[in-house]
């Protein structure tokens, strides 16, 4: 997901290169947006500051929300863990490190959950929270091709960069991807901006398909 | 909705009605939708509990953490957000979201983590509260549980040592606590003249900083300089909470 997003940030920034960044952890945008900054480019200078602290509240919320149900699903949900997390994530390695990598991740997103108090969180409330999450996010975009205006932000790459993963990952349910697919605008959104970034004759490097 | 509603909490201290930030948002929450809470503040008669406090009981309804006793309020028809927008309501959600990943690491740290502030005041505080023998248990099984809640939601790489964590987390809610005065302004609460479920969340987390009195206080320094959040916290102390302070 966090390359999504990146390639994003890139592609909007038009003059970086495209950085390949091997990290495949779900989080902040980071090494991309750090290396646009600090070569004089912010998606968010346009902002003033009460808007500043708009954008960093909501990318909270997604990363709260969003992340944390996305791994929720991904690892505790015991149906996808067996029929298709665990080998997924196994899959690049020999017998029987696959397994012990895929068990030991499988505690590791267990104790974070627990930490954060969605340790006992059943299935049903987790998709809950992602519908309130979407509800959010759909009534801060309105009618508007961006969450501010015009322009798209680090704000609008996490949030598309989650939803694309969310509506493309393959799992044993479609619950999630039917959460977000209720929010007819933040479909559009994702719709504009794969067709408008990484379409076949836009400046795309990555071929993106939305179902 | 005549079904007698009680609150078991953390108590009091420094001129708050608790100390404890997630029994201090239900307070306050309480005060602004008008529910009427039977508060019991946790003492020497507690033998312990299965959820975390605080936690609300109503008939046959049991309730704990701050967000669902909030829904449970709002159901019951005490609604402190009934005048907000729908996209207010989202940036309410946004704004919590930031209060608990970027503010509460520091809250929790400086309270529970940091040695000198846990063993001469959090420590003792919360020992002195409870009976013999979870007093010698329970103080130590929070600052636990605090550590392991920042360690495994901060400490990844690049960051392998505690202090880098305790560096960073505290620049964090050094930056929410500018973020929350810019966004406050010179307004009385955060959306406008009557205080709704953010202002419940500021507040819970923002007073017990500020009240209470440790030896270690970078991040109630910082927060101090910050005359609109310090004006928002004592103006709902004042307004809410008609309790006569005790100086320091």
């Amino acid at each position: 997901m966090s390359l999504v997003a990146e390639a994003l940030v890139s592609q909007v920034a038009g003059k970086v290169p495209f950085i390949h960044v091997g990290n495949q952890v779900v989080s902040e945008l980071g090494p991309i947006v750090q290396f646009v900054k600090a070569k004089g480019h912010s998606l968010s200078d346009g902002l003033d500051e009460v808007q500043k602290a708009e954008m960093k509240a909501y990318m909270e919320l997604v990363n709260n929300m969003l992340l944390t149900a996305e791994l929720y699903l991904q690892w505790c949900d015991e149906a996808t863990v067996g029929e298709i997390t665990h080998s997924r994530y196994g899959f690049p390695y020999p017998w029987p490190l696959n397994h012990i990598l895929a068990y030991q991740k499988q505690w590791e997103v267990k104790r974070k959950m627990k930490a954060i108090g969605w340790g006992n969180k059943t299935l049903d409330q987790v998709l809950e929270d992602v519908d309130q999450c979407c509800q959010a996010l759909s009534q801060r975009l309105g009618t508007q091709p961006y969450f501010f205006n015009k322009q798209p932000t680090e704000l609008d790459a996490l949030v598309f960069g989650h939803l694309f993963t969310i509506l493309t990952t393959q799992l044993t349910n479609d619950e999630l991807s039917e959460k977000v697919k209720n929010y007819s605008n933040l479909l559009a959104f994702c719709r504009r901006i794969e067709q408008n970034y990484f379409g076949e004759n836009g400046k795309g490097r990555i071929p993106l398909r939305l179902a | 909705m005549a079904a007698p509603l009680e609150l078991r909490c953390w108590g009091g201290g420094w001129g708050l009605p608790s100390v404890h930030s997630e029994s201090l948002v239900v307070l306050a929450y309480a005060k602004f939708s008008g529910a009427p809470l039977k508060v019991s503040v946790i003492d020497n008669t507690w033998r312990g509990s299965r959820g975390d406090v605080p936690i609300l009981t109503s008939e046959d309804n049991t309730v704990s953490q701050p967000a669902k006793i909030l829904n449970f309020l709002r159901k019951q028809k005490y609604n402190a957000d009934y005048q907000l927008s729908a996209k207010q309501g989202a940036d309410t959600l946004a704004y919590i979201a930031l209060l608990e990943e970027k503010l509460l690491p520091a809250v929790l740290h400086t309270f529970w983590v940091e040695n000198d502030n846990y063993f001469t005041v959090t420590k003792p505080w919360f020992a002195s509260r409870i009976p013999f023998p979870l007093s010698l248990i329970l103080p130590g099984r929070m600052s636990k549980r605090a550590l392991n809640r920042i360690l495994i939601t901060k400490g990844e790489p690049p960051f392998f040592h505690l202090k880098e964590v305790e560096a960073q987390i505290y620049r964090d809610a050094k930056e929410c606590l500018n973020l929350l005065s810019n966004r406050l302004g010179t307004s009385q609460f955060f959306f406008g003249n009557m205080p709704t479920t953010l202002d419940a969340y500021v507040f819970g987390f923002l007073a017990p900083l500020y009240k209470v009195c440790f030896p270690k206080v970078q991040l109630q320094e910082h927060l101090k300089q910050l005359s609109n959040l310090c004006r928002f916290c004592d103006d709902i102390l004042s307004c809410y909470f008609r309790l006569s302070f005790a100086d320091g």
